[in-house]
């Protein structure tokens, strides 16, 4: 029996913070539609508030974050929560890449922002495939 | 080696160096030689939030005291700096085009927009670090008020 364990996804919970929306959407993005077999999503909130199932799901799996802003929260809560940071990822970063995608809006993200999700989660996802090719290796080798 | 200035408001600590005038807006300008350097103050970058993208006239650009020099894009705003000072743009930071995060990183090193030759600098138009601390500190106070 093989077992590959889901690819845990924590997005920045800020509300209100357009760069938060950002990650939240290519986070939902991911688990619902590029990799649903591979990816979990965990809410931060969770993480803040202690819950012990999603505390399981951080310290049992791998993570990406994606932080919206330069305090990391995402990444600094998976860390301190005993889970493996895979990959941190932040919206700036991403949108440096994608100039084209001026994000905008908050509870609706405009065009640009949308686009700007889609091609982090795009990104994710080809992480997502790293990692658990990695992970293969590791259990064959 | 710049020395600092410093005032704290609410959790944010802001720092202003000692070696260097300041226009309201929050441009600095420090004289080496006979060439003028530019970058944005500590407060500035904070206000401004992380920068995701900025813009530098180019070298050669001859700016007069008011033109804009640089456009700056952040999380939060963009915006349009206008020169401090008059001057030939001699040199832009590379840096803005590669790492334009380094503005808020290293506002009074690394971060630095543009060397300026030929410059005038109205001494009028400008802030000593104490006349620019004063002033900084009455609009964070405002500003915090406001939040």
């Amino acid at each position: 029996m093989s077992v590959q364990r889901k690819v845990v996804i924590v997005p920045c919970s800020g509300i209100g913070k357009t760069y938060g929306t950002v990650s939240r959407e290519a986070a939902y993005e991911i688990v619902e539609d590029l990799r649903p077999k591979d990816a979990q999503l965990v809410a931060l909130s969770m993480l803040v508030l202690g819950d012990e199932s999603t505390r399981a799901a951080v310290a049992g799996n791998q993570a990406i974050t994606i932080d919206g802003c330069k305090l990391a929260c995402a990444s600094k809560m998976v860390k301190e929560n005993g889970g493996r940071v895979a990959q941190e990822i932040a919206v700036l970063d991403v949108y440096r890449r994608y100039k084209q995608f001026k994000p905008n809006g908050i509870a609706e993200l405009n065009e640009g922002g949308l686009h700007l999700a889609h091609a982090l989660a795009e990104e994710v996802a080809i992480s997502i495939d790293n990692l658990r090719s990695k992970n293969k290796e590791g259990q064959n080798a | 080696m710049a020395e600092f200035l410093e005032t704290t408001i609410d959790k944010f600590i802001f720092k202003v160096a000692t070696d260097r005038s300041y226009s309201s807006e929050g441009l600095w300008v420090k004289a080496e030689g006979d060439r003028l350097r530019v970058g944005l103050s500590d407060f500035l970058q904070q206000r401004s939030g992380d920068v995701a993208f900025a813009e530098v006239k180019p070298e050669g650009t001859l700016l007069k005291m008011g033109d804009e020099i640089a456009s700056i894009e952040s999380i939060k705003v963009n915006i349009s700096l206008t020169s401090p000072v008059s001057g030939t743009i001699v040199k832009v930071n590379p840096a803005m085009t590669t790492t334009p995060e380094s503005i808020n990183q290293d506002p009074y090193g690394e971060g630095w927009l543009v060397i300026l030759e030929d410059g005038n600098v109205t001494k009028a138009a400008l802030l000593d670090p104490q006349a620019y601390l004063a002033l900084m500190k009455g609009q964070a106070e405002q500003e915090a008020k406001n939040q």
